[in-house]
């Protein structure tokens, strides 16, 4: 029975252990496994193996039988899911079922989440914009949070390094606020677009209208045809998974490529419980795990621990890691375990037409849009608010049929359609400032069917915010109306936080141990094997949307941590 | 000349039995699973309204390409009770202002006579009935512009374009 027990721990023994397989675990797992370590990576969900389980990706629009409209039955029983623009029909299956997954939410919050084999990397909007110094400086010119540990000189290799790999298309811009990258060639900005960026560029001096970098591949490198990767062929349907793997997602590319190096064990269905730390060899052993379909409780161990389960259930698993040492959370002798949460500020947009440009139209469809990189109190303050916003532009022609008839007349104009103006668009994509007051914590009693505690979230915005959402209505506003767009128009769609799928924050980087859970290399101040990578580990949140970000942070403190533990410091 | 029609013409020239092949017949009615129509003759009734509101010219109408079944699942899975029984009522009416009308019921009236009840029901001054066509019309619309037939044949979607243009000319006519 000893031998047994000695051997089965041994069979449960890695070199590291990676929760959670999304964006960022799945860079964890790629990074780790091609160091030559043996690398368990844990997924609460089911397993989603690239093509063969994209259900619907070769339907045709008019095989939904609801035309992507999802049944009342289903939004009924959904609502938090329902309200993200990308539940329907065709992607419902990768969305977790509000029912399945509880929380508390002590004021609104939609908690979007994507339980399965990677994650939400197959439902991302896949804007990859770096950050500049600008961003990483935000906090110690402002006043807020804490000092960032790292500037961008240290994540600049780091975003070279993944954006190679997954294939990154943008324009060499040349704007310091948003630096470039290795960008794949650019997609098109179409006439309108062009002119916008030409009539800004004309009136502003620091305001740029660019083509999004997006981890799509235009131009394929040998490297992601060595991924089984192709040319994106613009279907537009990206979140019902990618057959090409036109583009990122950890199902078509970090997952299958750590697989390959034979270094890798998957273990879908594996909802972790908490990191276990040994208070009799005072480190951090493994992980305890609660297996999806049994509810069995097992543990699995190993020298290193990534932790990659998204923001808030990476907040969840290390508040439910207690031990004698740490009795209120993994690594929390700081007390900030849990708060400083912040998320990007959607809540905006602008809508408008254009007059000009009424000979010419677009051709095939395009999965990106127009990107404005944050003009607002960059080189110094200017506003009553702190920070500022990004934005999305874009610019369409509009066509249309009179539809006021019935009988063969409407028929006729349904089939004949006719050209109207363009139509112009605008989304705000604001930076949120961290407070300790925004924050998640474990509810005592009440537990969720897998028997973890109960989440609680409580994050809302404040008057930062609704400063900012005028600003950017009054500032697009004046750009498109200095553009000679008609009919302009803003709206403010009051969404709830978490929306935005942005959420960042609860176990931030920082200098001081007092105030903060990890150092530069996203590493625990206090329990040194341990290593945080997703969007727990922000300090703020910036404009830009943050996977990129995620990535170039996993694979720099996979390196860092395997040299580590090679000089047999960890 | 559209495809299919083609495909028919050509059968005829050559005298011969030709069946079209599965994709230039597969979007009628049967190929569209069942739903559950409430009430007698709903589905009769359903299928002649969208035959009127988008009616088959040199190619096939709203009823023949099965839209009806497409409204009937729409508004049985995706809208609320209320809503489900205005338009249950809406058809219903149908076929009684037909017999009070034309003195025969809706499937039984010609489709000049199907053609001006319903523009007579579209400029009702009755709320709800106003609201049970407009469900009616726009699902019509939706169901027949995203049919197999009108997305292969008429509008030319494509679904694997493997480009973007930003800029080119508006090709007239």
């Amino acid at each position: 029975m000893a031998n047994f027990n000695i051997d089965s721990e041994k069979a449960r023994t890695y070199d590291a252990i990676v929760i959670g397989s999304g964006i960022s675990g799945g860079w964890s797992a790629k990074e780790l496994t091609e160091r030559g370590l043996k690398t368990l990576v844990l997924e609460r969900g089911r397993d989603v193996k690239h093509i063969v389980d994209y259900p619907t990706t070769n339907m045709q629009p008019w095989e939904f039988e609801h035309r992507e409209r999802l049944p009342k039955e289903v939004t009924d029983a959904n609502p938090i899911a329902s309200r993200c623009y990308n539940f329907k029909e065709s992607s419902q299956h990768f969305f977790a079922k509000d029912n399945e997954h509880p929380y508390i939410q002590e004021k609104p919050f939609d908690w979007i989440r994507g339980y399965q084999v990677g994650g939400k990397s197959l439902l991302w909007a896949r804007q990859t914009q770096r950050w500049s110094q600008f961003d990483f400086d935000g906090p110690a010119r402002d006043k807020f949070a804490v000092e960032w540990p790292i500037g961008y000189n240290d994540i600049a290799p780091w975003y070279s390094h993944v954006e190679k790999f997954a294939g990154i298309t943008g324009n060499k811009d040349g704007i310091d606020t948003l630096p470039d990258g290795e960008f794949l060639r650019p997609h098109d900005l179409n006439c309108v677009e062009k002119y916008f960026k030409e009539s800004v560029a004309k009136q502003y001096k620091d305001r740029h209208i660019i083509i999004g970098r997006a981890a799509h591949i235009t131009d394929p490198q040998q490297i992601h045809l060595d991924q089984g990767r192709a040319q994106c062929q613009n279907r537009t349907i990206c979140e019902r998974g990618c057959p090409f793997g036109g583009y990122f997602s950890s199902n078509a590319s970090t997952i299958p490529w750590a697989m390959k190096t034979g270094n890798m064990t998957l273990r879908p269905h594996s909802v972790v419980h908490s990191v276990i730390y040994d208070d009799k060899k005072q480190k951090v052993t493994g992980v305890r795990v609660i297996d999806a379909n049994t509810k069995e409780m097992m543990e699995f161990y190993a020298n290193i621990i990534f932790v990659n389960a998204a923001a808030l259930n990476t907040n969840l698993i290390l508040m439910n890691s207690i031990s004698s040492r740490f009795p209120n959370g993994l690594g929390n002798d700081s007390g900030v375990l849990g708060k400083y949460v912040a998320f990007h500020n959607y809540r905006a947009s602008i809508s408008g037409e254009y007059e000009g440009f009424l000979d010419s139209t677009t051709d095939g469809r395009r999965p990106n849009s127009g990107y404005i990189p944050r003009f607002r109190n960059v080189y110094k303050q200017e506003t009553d608010f702190l920070r500022g916003y990004a934005a999305g532009f874009g610019a369409d022609r509009m066509t249309y049929s009179d539809r006021s008839d019935i009988g063969e007349s409407l028929k006729n104009s349904l089939l004949n359609k006719k050209y109207g103006n363009w139509s112009v668009g605008s989304h705000m994509m604001g930076e949120t400032i961290p407070k300790e007051s925004n924050y998640v914590a474990l509810d005592k009693t009440q537990k969720d069917p897998f028997g973890m505690p109960m989440m609680r979230i409580n994050v809302d915005y404040d008057d930062n915010d609704e400063k900012m959402i005028k600003d950017y209505v009054e500032q697009v506003t004046e750009m498109f109306t200095n553009a000679g767009f008609k009919n302009i128009r803003s709206h403010d769609g009051h969404r709830n936080p978490g929306n935005d799928i942005h959420e960042m924050g609860g176990v931030r980087m920082g200098k001081d141990p007092k105030t903060s859970i990890l150092n530069k290399w996203n590493q625990m101040h206090a329990a040194k094997n341990v290593f945080v990578t997703d969007g727990a580990s922000m300090t703020s949140t910036s404009t830009q949307n943050p996977s990129l970000t995620y990535m170039a942070f996993s694979a720099r403190s996979v390196d860092y941590a395997v040299k580590q533990m090679k000089a047999k410091n960890l | 000349m559209e495809r299919r029609v083609a495909l028919k013409g050509m059968a005829a020239a050559m005298g011969a039995m030709v069946s079209l092949p599965v994709w230039a017949s597969g979007w009628n009615d049967s190929s569209l699973g069942k739903v559950k129509f409430s009430g007698a003759g709903q589905a009769e009734i359903l299928k002649g309204a969208v035959d009127a509101i988008i009616p088959a010219t040199d190619t096939p109408g709203a009823g023949e390409l099965g839209v009806a079944t497409f409204v009937r699942r729409m508004v049985t899975d995706c809208y609320d009770k209320k809503t489900q029984d205005t338009f249950d009522k809406g058809i219903a009416g149908l076929d009684a202002q037909s017999s009070k009308s034309f003195g025969k019921s809706f499937t039984e009236a010609s489709k000049a006579q199907q053609l001006q009840l319903l523009q007579e029901t579209e400029k009702s001054s009755d709320s709800e009935t106003k609201s049970f066509f407009g469900l009616l019309k726009n699902l019509t619309i939706q169901g027949y512009m995203s049919s197999e037939y009108v997305m292969t044949n008429l509008t030319h979607f494509e679904f694997i374009p493997a480009r973007y243009h930003g800029c080119v000319p508006v090709v007239k006519g």
